[in-house]
């Protein structure tokens, strides 16, 4: 029975009302067809390749057209877009609020990309901060996260958490000795504030719908710093133990909050760790594959369950 | 010859619906929860999490299974041996796969689609190293070769129509492309085969389309459509689907030079034709896919126009399309805004269900966080190992590589 069959069958039940009927068999059938979806991917699109565009242009001529011409362009296109933005936008509201034109949210994430390009052009230029790119990174994430928050934008939120994640890794980078054990409690230090981050300001109410990015982008970098620990050759049994954890957290997150992403972190990522611990001095290749068919099988059967106890989708 | 009936389909698809309206508040809680009890259906199905997880182990369990057969059972097998026992793994793979739908009822659930991706990898390694291992390594290849992608492609085929799953259906045009380099053909005939395979399958998938409309098949037909115009498009794009890419990226005379000069520009006037006609059918149609098809077409021709021509490229060009695919994009929203309704000719521009919503959410997330280092040069920094962060990863798209 197709899903017209069926209206009609609920409309002559009562079980909807004729308006309800006529509206969902348009929805069905020939109703208005949403062009939503495609005009916002046109639109992301094109300011990407209008920034790629730019940098590319500004890279390449910079000798021939001349720092204030450059400079000009790129901060007018800033102020155009900042202005819009300010100019046009509601009053702030911390829950979710719908952007105030359908181009609104394209013109600050063009804001924030060129605000990056005439930063870098900036410091190549003139060195302002004699290389140090991380503070350039650090202000650009405070930005971010700021316009982010005001303008209630989660592209701008991705650039802020993308930018302090270089701010972390640069700043590291920067020093005369550093390994990878410095990257990797850097990386637990950076997944601790933006967890932390994302649970204050859902706690707080403010913008609690940003909380899914924040979780997300915290739980993966976790993952990998306790993932690069446990692959050590020494010195393993603490992250390893950080890992465990991790998992158990994240399947608790992921089961009571019915959150299936997190399951799977914690299915892939914990298959991937305690599997480099056992399979280390197992030099047999026999023994390895057969480890495999066992503990895929294991999985698969342990996923089953929780897949038939908490996972249906429809 | 479906493994699943049209009814179970169709009844997971009300289910689907149903769930949308009230997300939407087309439904309430309490029609929800009455109608749902109809929509009860045999089929067992999993959210996407716990499918990828399941497919990405069932992937796992079945590649060290047939490593560990051969480790224990068979010592220095032959190529013949070892593409015989890959053909079993294969007939094995694909009965257990057809077990767990038939007899386990399981539903786009990750085991029973990672079996037919491992039967189908079995089928074309076996047929390879059971038949043509001596002339593996041959620089002119036999051409009875050709078996090898063709039994991908029609098993591919195959696998789409009783599982329903949409990734065999690009698989076996992906196969398809490999079957004309096994014939003598000249570089031209070869494309012209490609092109003439896929719009065959159009003409048969959009007669098997005009047959489902509003039913569960229609979603699976449109999407089969969309992409062998897709493919039919690559297949007639010379400065893309040439492995040159030396001479794709930098100019078209080189490769203007592997082709005849009269072939060279009918693809050149056709790859102009076909985005519209695409985009027209798509629009006629009403079809999501198509539409898409037809925009990606016609965003590739205005790439490969240049090198068709072998005039230069210049830094700006992408400023240029960014501004014309935003121009195109406001324009047409305004347009449908100003109609009747805010609509026009049955489109509209307005957001009518939660879903899309939350797709563009999910899709700024992710992609906010990839695409300031895609579009940006990457970062210096001092050391050149794979770390967390390091700049080369975001930085909101700053650079000191300018």
């Amino acid at each position: 029975m197709t899903i017209l069959a069926r209206l009609e069958q609920w409309k002559e039940q009562g079980a909807i009302s004729p308006e309800q009927h006529a509206h969902l068999a348009s929805l069905s059938r020939e109703g208005p067809f949403p062009l939503f979806l495609e005009l916002n991917i046109l639109l992301y699109a094109g300011v990407l390749t209008f920034v790629a565009g730019l940098g590319w242009t500004v890279s390449t001529w910079s000798q021939q057209i001349g720092d204030v011409l450059i400079l000009a362009a790129l901060s007018a296109i800033l102020a155009a877009c900042f202005w819009y933005c300010f100019s046009r936008a509601t009053a702030w509201s911390p829950t979710e609020v719908p952007a105030p034109s359908p181009i609104f949210d394209y013109v600050l994430y063009l804001g924030s990309l060129v605000w990056c390009v005439e930063l870098a052009y900036l410091e190549k230029r003139f060195h302002l901060l004699s290389g140090q790119w991380d503070l350039y990174l650090l202000a650009s994430a405070g930005l971010f996260f700021i316009l982010a928050y005001r303008f209630d934008n989660r592209f701008v939120l991705s650039l802020a958490l993308s930018s302090l994640a270089g701010w972390f890794g640069l700043t590291i980078s920067g020093w005369p000795s550093h390994g990878d054990a410095d990257y990797r409690q850097y990386a637990l230090l950076y997944s601790l504030i933006v967890g932390i981050g994302g649970t204050v300001s859902q706690r707080r109410g403010l913008k609690p719908h940003f909380f899914g990015t924040y979780l997300n982008i915290a739980a993966n970098v976790l993952f990998w710093a306790l993932l690069s620990g446990v692959f050590n050759p020494q010195d393993y049994g603490l992250w390893f133990l950080g890992l465990l954890i991790g998992c158990g957290a994240s399947l608790a997150w992921g089961l009571t909050r019915r959150q299936f992403v997190f399951v799977a972190y914690a299915a892939v990522y914990g298959y991937v760790g305690v599997s480099s611990i056992l399979l280390r001095n197992i030099p047999d290749p026999t023994a390895v594959l057969a480890y495999f068919v066992v503990t895929g099988v294991m999985m698969l059967v342990a996923l089953v369950l929780v897949a038939r106890r908490f996972g249906r989708s429809a | 010859m479906r493994l699943y009936s049209a009814s179970s389909e169709e009844t997971l698809r009300a289910r689907q619906l149903l769930k949308e309206w009230r997300d939407d508040g087309f439904l309430t809680e309490v029609q929800y929860e009455r109608l749902e009890k109809e929509t009860v259906s045999d089929l067992r199905t999993t959210n996407l999490f716990l499918r990828l997880a399941l497919f990405f182990f069932t992937l796992i369990s079945v590649a060290a299974s047939a490593g560990l057969w051969f480790a224990v059972f068979v010592s220095r097998p032959s190529q013949q041996t070892t593409g015989a026992f890959l053909l079993i793994f294969a007939v094995a793979c694909y009965a257990a796969a057809e077990v767990a739908g038939s007899r386990l009822r399981l539903y786009r659930y990750g085991i029973e689609e990672a079996l037919t991706v491992c039967s189908v990898a079995f089928l074309c390694a076996g047929m390879q190293a059971a038949f043509f291992s001596s002339i593996l390594y041959s620089p002119h290849p036999d051409a009875s070769q050709f078996l090898v992608p063709a039994a991908g492609a029609v098993f591919s085929l195959w696998i789409w129509h009783r599982f329903g799953l949409w990734y065999a259906f690009p698989a076996a045009m992906i196969f398809l492309i490999f079957l004309p380099n096994y014939s003598s053909f000249s570089h031209a005939a070869q494309h012209l085969t490609v092109a003439v395979f896929y719009a065959s399958g159009l003409l048969c998938v959009a007669v098997a389309r005009s047959r489902h409309h509003f039913d569960y098949l229609e979603k699976v037909y449109s999407l089969a459509e969309a992409f062998l115009w897709f493919g039919i498009y690559l297949a007639i794009n010379l400065q893309i689907s040439s492995l040159d890419l030396p001479a794709r990226q930098w100019g078209g005379n080189r490769i203007a030079s592997q082709f005849g000069r009269p072939f060279y520009w009918t693809t050149w006037v056709l790859i102009w034709c076909l985005p519209p006609l695409v985009l027209a059918r798509g629009v006629r149609q009403k079809n999501r896919p198509v539409i898409a098809a037809g925009l990606i077409v016609a965003v590739l021709t205005l790439i490969s126009n240049k090198p068709y021509l072998g005039w230069p490229r210049h830094t700006w060009d992408p400023m240029l399309l960014g501004v014309l695919l935003t121009g195109v994009a406001v324009f047409v929203r305004r347009w449908l805004d100003r109609g009747l309704g805010r609509q026009r000719n049955g489109y509209t521009a307005e957001r009518l269900s939660g879903k899309d919503e939350h797709s563009i959410g999910t899709a700024s997330a992710v992609f906010g966080l990839i695409t300031p280092s895609s579009i940006t040069p990457v970062a210096q920094t001092n050391n050149q190992g794979v770390r967390f962060g390091g700049g080369s990863s975001g930085g909101g798209g700053a650079s000191s590589e300018f």
